[in-house]
């Protein structure tokens, strides 16, 4: 019996295939056990976990969680029917399928909600999100199911059943119970999935066994076809796959024999991988108006949750975020978070944010949110230093970017700059500021420590009273120390200098950098101060 | 008091040695190797590693503070712990903005930021633009400084002595309006030990006769080439005034800075 299911397996052209006489389940084991010394074991290429969602439309509601009991209702036809139940719409009774009129009757207290495509494609996408947790290879099979290529991640979650367990726990954290099984072909996985039977298939020749007693409805074939399966005695994929081939196509379609063909694994199965989002982008519709700023943290802490999640899978971190608050009648209001390095950590996120909402006037209450990350960087993670802070010379060497961002959350961002050293000789364009987000190089020393040079430079010279051709300052002659030392620029540099510096000290005590004009009206200036 | 609980070990070494009593004073306890037999050492290391206890207050000899020091011997001489404190609030009084303040620190800014792994070296609220040339030449590392110009100034040197992110903070509070109170020297002073930060406070003389929990204070006044530093308070430290003269004084000369 059991060398007659393996026989058939691979058979391609099946109106020759000999019709079996007796059709039953297949038992595995023994079979695993004598094929393993009598033939060399076939590892499977790829290896699939299929994730159905059964109660996806109801979880996508968010509802907060309850006694009643929920059901979601879709609209066909003419009459309302029930979609999805949950499980305790279910044990009292109520199924999908069921008109609405039926279930009210059954349970008054039902409570009804109609479908919401787009955040269940929302959830959808979120999960598969998560889902790269495990591998780069997830596909969407909307509207309610997810398949993980994971042949090459299984050692790196200790096998099979540990990492379908860790799938598992992953949909749970995310809110959403997931039926999950695995397959060396992805219809297959996404069958037993559907079936609810959970299988976990690695070898290809196991994969018939299993696969023979699922049930057609979990294919998805339209209902009229399934019908007339049905009314000749065919109502599993086994008995479908004993079936001549070229009647089957003639009878029921090609494309259902290709979708056949394909869950046995005979032919090949492409999925598209899904791609991430780029940006992060949510919006957060409010309960209640909100005028507070703490409350409008509060209500954005979640979806600052969801963006630190999203970054984490992503590797990457963002250095713009844009929290945009929509009121009744006044335009929007937007607050941009710029950091100095890329971030992804929302609480983060959440501290900085507070310090730019408390800094904003609203003109009205806040009727919704938006976050919206700018470009993702790829992140390299921070390693943490072995001693505390200050010990041991230990501490951030990194960046430690969150002061930085901090202070600019709350003074601008122009407020917080670092200095660097320019090429020029004339004294205002040697310095310039600089932004802190780039590591810079040791500045160049060498030239400057030749010259007398200030502390501090006044921004724009002052020009200085003068008493018999010397400079004065607070009532008092200033004492010339050091100079001249002559600084001139060329005419073509705009405006250029002409000037004769001098290093003084006022009557307090007090050394001044000092020049006068080359040019009359020789008029003196100060410069800076030595400090 | 030292002196008195100290005949322990000694009456120990005359019962083992036959009385060649060992005078360790608690001054020279590290130092000085006892000669006698080997528990004497054993005892008085022991007595060292008990006095070094964090909770014993020793007077004048308080020596376990982190410090850096200040480029200046005599100055250093002076301050507990040989430099200025790495985690405490340091006010230096000036009688009026450029007596010197900044030449004072500039040693021990430039020993903060050449570290290898040197943290972040703020400057709150600065009145004028610091001007980067020459703080280049004195050996101060650009890329470990940054500015903050923020209309609460004080806000912002919390924040970053708090953060732990800093070496040294430089704060800049002239302005008479934005002048702090005692408590909140005391809150500044509470923030540097939690971030481990040096901070600095620069303040009007007129500040002197309040009081302050800062660890250190300190006048600077300008003279013909250096400063006049008095110590104010000093905790655990010498008090009086000290002349200092500037390195830099004769730069017309490449070579004078000796770095």
């Amino acid at each position: 019996m059991s060398s007659r299911a393996v026989r058939t397996g691979p058979a391609r052209s099946g109106s020759v295939r000999p019709r079996p006489s007796r059709i039953e389940p297949i038992p595995l084991f023994p079979v695993q056990s004598r094929q393993e010394t009598a033939a060399p074991v076939v590892e499977a290429r790829e290896l699939w976990v299929g994730v159905h969602l059964p109660w996806l439309p109801l979880e996508a509601l968010r509802c907060p969680p309850s006694d009643t009991p929920r059901a979601i209702v879709e609209l066909q036809g003419q009459t309302q029917y029930i979609a999805t139940v949950c499980e305790r719409a279910a044990r009292l009774g109520v199924r999908p399928g069921m008109s609405m009129a039926a279930a009210l009757a059954l349970t008054p207290q039902l409570e009804m909600h109609s479908r919401d495509p787009q955040r269940e494609q929302q959830l959808l996408e979120h999960l598969a999100a998560r889902a790269q947790r495990f591998t780069p290879r997830v596909s969407l099979v909307p509207p309610e199911g997810l398949l993980l290529e994971v042949k090459g991640s299984l050692h790196l979650f200790g096998g099979a059943e540990e990492l379908c367990r860790s799938v598992e726990r992953e949909c749970l954290a995310a809110g959403v119970k997931p039926l999950l099984s695995l397959a060396p072909v992805p219809l297959a996985a996404l069958a037993g999935a559907r079936s609810g039977k959970g299988f976990i298939v690695t070898r290809p020749t196991h994969l018939m066994g299993h696969l023979a007693s699922l049930p057609l409805t979990t294919l998805r074939w339209p209902p009229e076809i399934l019908q007339r399966l049905k009314q000749i005695g065919v109502s599993t994929i086994g008995e479908a796959l004993r079936l001549p081939r070229s009647g089957f196509a003639r009878r029921f379609g090609k494309a259902q024999l290709a979708m056949l063909d394909r869950v046995a694994g005979r032919d090949a199965d492409l999925r598209a991988n899904f791609q991430l989002r780029e940006r992060f982008r949510r919006r957060h519709e409010l309960l209640h108006e909100l005028e507070h700023h703490e409350a409008i943290l509060a209500t954005l802490e979640p979806v600052l949750q969801e963006l630190g999640q999203f970054l984490k899978a992503r590797q990457c971190g963002i250095t713009r975020l844009d929290c945009v608050l929509h009121h009744r009648h006044a335009p929007h209001t937007r607050c941009i978070l710029r950091l100095a390095a890329p971030a992804a950590n929302a609480r983060h996120f959440a501290k900085l944010l507070g310090e730019k909402l408390a800094a904003l006037s609203l003109p009205e209450p806040v009727r919704s949110c938006e976050l919206r990350s700018g470009a993702l960087i790829p992140r390299a993670p921070a390693t943490n230093s072995l001693w505390q802070l200050g010990e041991h010379g230990g501490g951030p060497c990194v960046e430690a970017p969150e002061l930085i961002e901090h202070l600019r959350a709350r003074l601008g961002h122009d407020a917080v700059y670092g200095l660097q050293v320019l090429a020029s000789h004339c004294p205002e364009n040697a310095w310039g500021p600089t932004d802190l987000s780039v590591r810079r190089q040791s500045a160049e020393r060498a030239p400057w420590q030749a010259f007398q040079r200030p502390l501090w430079l006044l921004p724009v010279p002052r020009c200085l009273n003068e008493k018999e051709g010397l400079p004065r300052r607070d009532g008092g002659v200033l004492t010339l120390l050091a100079g001249p030392e002559r600084i001139e620029t060329g005419w073509w540099e705009g405006a250029g200098i002409a000037r004769d510096y001098y290093v003084a000290r006022d009557v307090h005590g007090v050394r001044l950098w000092i020049f006068r004009e080359r040019i009359a009206p020789h008029r003196w200036f100060l410069h800076g101060v030595f400090g | 008091m030292i002196d008195t609980a100290f005949p322990l070990s000694q009456s120990a070494a005359s019962g083992i040695t036959g009385g060649t009593g060992v005078a360790v004073s608690a001054e020279s306890g590290t130092g000085s190797p006892a000669p006698a037999a080997e528990n004497i050492g054993t005892a008085s290391s022991g007595l060292d590693q008990l006095l070094q206890h964090p909770a014993i207050w020793r007077g004048r000899s308080i020596a376990r503070v982190q410090s850096v020091s200040t480029g200046f011997p005599a100055l250093d001489e002076a301050l507990p712990g040989g430099g200025w404190p790495r985690a405490g609030l340091v006010e230096l009084l000036i009688p009026r903005f450029g007596a010197g303040e900044l030449y004072l620190l500039l040693p021990a800014l430039a020993a903060l930021t050449q570290q290898h792994s040197a943290r972040w070296c703020a400057w709150v609220s600065p009145p004028l633009d610091p001007y980067a040339p020459a703080l280049a030449a004195h050996g101060v590392e650009l890329g470990r400084l940054f500015i903050a110009q923020a209309n609460s100034p004080l806000w912002a040197f919390e924040q970053s002595l708090v953060s732990g992110a800093c070496d040294a903070v430089l704060g800049w509070a002239v302005q008479r309006a934005l002048e702090p109170h005692a408590r909140d020297i005391r809150r500044l002073q509470l923030a540097a030990e939690k971030g481990r930060t040096l901070g600095v406070l620069f303040r009007p003389h007129r500040a002197a006769r309040e009081s302050s929990s800062a660890v250190l204070r300190v006048v600077v006044e300008p003279l013909e080439d250096g400063a006049r530093v008095t110590l104010l308070k000093s905790r655990g430290g010498h008090r009086g005034a000290l002349d200092l003269t500037w390195t830099h004084q004769n730069e017309n000369s490449p070579r004078s800075h000796g770095s």
